[in-house]
């Protein structure tokens, strides 16, 4: 059974066409990842699977709820957490959920207990009575989280959920978002750091310049999409350098030194810089793993977005 | 879904000392201020008028003893006629007399003032000089008596300041009720909140209500507390049908909110409708007659004011706070206008609001 459905799912602002036409699947209690730089159309692809916007084509699926035909019904079973803080900050955590559980039609006893329920999965139960916005800012994330959780959706779309937050309350999000997934509830998550990612989820889906590139379980991205890289120090034509290496390979460039996945090898790489005149002064060769993955599709790091 | 976007706003707004002492204490100020200038210090007593005769003059004497017969004025004798000169010089007195033994008497006033301040008084002791050289006393019967026409109800027998600041402020601090409510919108935005609720099982039109409804309420909130401090604290009276007077200020909320909903959907930031809907809100005041009677306005200013809301909103209060009597179909006209009003800033508000921004 599919608990998100993405058929030729596109958006245009005027003549710029920020996604594409996407089609993808992710399948009920999946912890799904979307990986992409910025600008590469993720939080737009969400905000319409959302239905926070109107694609300009293709259609979304709920859990097999059509949303353009059944909008309540489909965004019944979804829970959105936005990349924004989007609480409101005067307001105790309690007073918080209470009004969004209200949106989803909670009341009374069923809404009390699901307040308790989403602050206990947060560990914000002995903050409940207090305003926001004598929060951390991890907490405040947490609160964020808890926000879309209480309806206990069936499908939990999260965008960036731990960015600018506190080591420990990013594990603890991170552990929250875990213990939902053994639970049952599936999963859509897009995050900068890869290393959430890999822990995270089942599947990887990478996005740039409003297309997916690529679909697949880590395993599947590092065998199809990434070869063993290096890290090339040049002293000298950088610039020169950095084009003769890309007749070779896939190249990023941070300062003096050059990040390769060769197409054929390291050599015509080496012999390709030596022939522009620089000297290489350090070569260090990195394994394969999802980060050279991505680096080879976008050509872009995603330590880089990150930064 | 209201009523949770009512409880909510509710919160917010109880924490928000800025709006609640901008909604509900600024107005209360307001009326203070403005309702002791305009009423002054003096009001039922007489005025005191400095005058000077030469002794023995019989044309001195009668209008001393004119003036002394009024209810409105106190003779107060002066050595010279430079003293009386003197002391409306120095704003001691509004204005004086001097008799001399032959000629024109000498109104002693400051012609510097504005005909409307100046006028009452020089119509008065001019009306007190005559009277005092009439060979007939003319006070009974009367020669001329105020009446009010047929068709305009009868206004109460004593109108303080109260009855025009408290509806004046009551009109101006109502209607910022639309940047509240427009700034609730822009900073659901900015909090991705928005986010939130565009993808709730809940429809767009009913979004847009929830952020509407709670504004209303306070609205009204709002303005039954600035009334009802009107008539305890100030004295306010309220001289047509009550129910008139609830049902214009019913159209005066819904008619704010509506331009609340136009303000949300122009505005993109805090600065942008801070800046805009400040000076839009205080020109329409002023227009409108909030800070200064439209009464006093010349005739085209009278007009203009009729083109803002706030315009109609006052002329109907006027009418069901002072004029006894007055129905719901007295101010039919006022309840219309806002209603318009209202009906054609949703209008825009709904065909400019973007929920995608």
């Amino acid at each position: 059974m599919t608990a998100l459905s993405l058929r030729g799912l596109g958006k245009d602002y005027g003549a710029r066409k920020a996604v594409g036409a996407l089609d993808l699947e992710v399948a009920r209690g999946e912890c799904f990842g979307l990986l992409g730089p910025n600008g590469a159309g993720k939080t737009t692809t969400i905000s319409m699977a959302c239905g926070v916007i109107t694609p300009s084509r293709g259609g979304v699926a709920i859990g097999g709820v059509d949303l353009r035909r059944d909008p309540h019904g489909a965004k019944r079973k979804l829970g959105l957490v936005p990349q924004e803080l989007a609480i409101y900050e005067e307001l105790s955590a309690t007073q918080n959920l209470r009004y969004f559980g209200a949106l989803y039609g909670l009341a009374g006893g069923a809404l009390v207990d699901r307040i308790a329920w989403a602050l206990d999965i947060v560990g914000l139960r002995d903050r409940a009575s207090e305003p926001a916005k004598t929060f951390s800012g991890g907490m405040k994330r947490r609160l964020n989280l808890a926000a879309g959780l209480v309806h206990e959706p069936e499908l939990l779309v999260l965008d960036e959920p731990t960015v600018g937050v506190d080591p420990q309350s990013r594990n603890h999000i991170f552990e929250t978002i875990k213990t939902l997934h053994a639970k049952g509830m599936t999963i859509v998550y897009t995050s900068h750091y890869m290393e959430e990612v890999e822990a995270l989820c089942d599947r990887i889906a990478i996005m740039d310049g409003g297309a997916i590139v690529a679909t697949g379980t880590i395993d599947e991205l590092i065998a199809q999409h990434a070869g063993t890289g290096i890290e090339i120090t040049v002293a000298g034509e950088v610039a020169a350098a950095a084009k003769a290496a890309e007749a070779h390979g896939t190249v990023e460039r941070t300062g003096n030194t050059l990040r390769v996945i060769p197409t054929a090898g390291f050599a015509p790489v080496i012999a390709a810089i030596e022939a522009t005149g620089a000297t290489i002064a350090r070569i260090e060769s990195h394994e394969a793993n999802l980060e050279t993955a991505f680096l080879k599709l976008t050509g872009k790091t995603l330590r880089d977005e990150a930064a | 879904m209201i009523g949770a976007a009512i409880k909510k706003d509710f919160w917010l707004l109880l924490r928000d000392r800025g709006a609640l002492i901008s909604l509900f204490m600024l107005p209360v100020i307001f009326i203070l201020v403005f309702g002791s200038m305009f009423t002054g210090g003096d009001r039922g007593t007489p005025r005191s008028i400095p005058v000077w005769h030469a002794p023995g003059d019989v044309r001195g004497e009668n209008i001393v003893a004119t003036l002394k017969a009024t209810d409105g004025f106190v003779p107060v004798m002066q050595p010279s006629a430079d003293a009386v000169r003197a002391a409306v010089a120095a704003d001691d007195y509004p204005g004086g007399l001097i008799v001399p033994d032959a000629g024109p008497v000498e109104l002693v006033v400051d012609l510097g003032q504005p005909a409307q301040q100046r006028g009452p008084l020089q119509g008065a002791l001019t009306g007190a000089v005559m009277q005092s050289m009439a060979p007939v006393p003319f006070s009974t019967p009367p020669l001329v008596e105020a009446k009010t026409p047929p068709g305009v109800a009868k206004p109460l027998a004593n109108i303080s300041a109260f009855q025009v600041t408290v509806p004046g402020n009551a009109v101006l601090f109502g209607f910022f009720i639309a940047l509240t409510c427009a700034m609730a919108f822009v900073n659901e935005r900015k909090h991705g909140t928005w986010r939130r609720l565009l993808a709730a099982p809940v429809p767009r039109w009913k979004v847009l209500l929830a952020g509407l409804v709670p504004y209303y309420l306070v609205g009204v909130i709002q303005l039954a507390f600035v009334f009802s401090i009107g008539i305890v604290v100030f004295g306010m009276q309220v001289a047509g049908s009550p129910i008139a007077l609830i049902l214009l200020g019913l159209s005066n909320i819904a008619c704010a909110v509506a331009l609340g909903l136009l303000f949300a959907a122009i505005a993109r930031t805090e600065k942008q409708l801070a800046g805009i809907g400040s000076v839009v809100l205080l020109v329409m005041g002023m227009l409108g007659g909030c800070m200064f009677p439209r009464a006093f306005m010349p005739g085209f200013m009278k007009s203009i004011g009729l083109g803002v809301p706030h315009g109609w909103a006052l002329d109907g209060y006027y009418a069901v706070l002072v004029r006894e009597g007055t129905t719901i179909a007295d101010i039919a006209p006022s309840i219309g206008a806002l209603l318009g009003f209202a009906a054609v800033f949703a209008t825009l508000g709904i065909a400019l609001f973007r929920f995608e921004r």
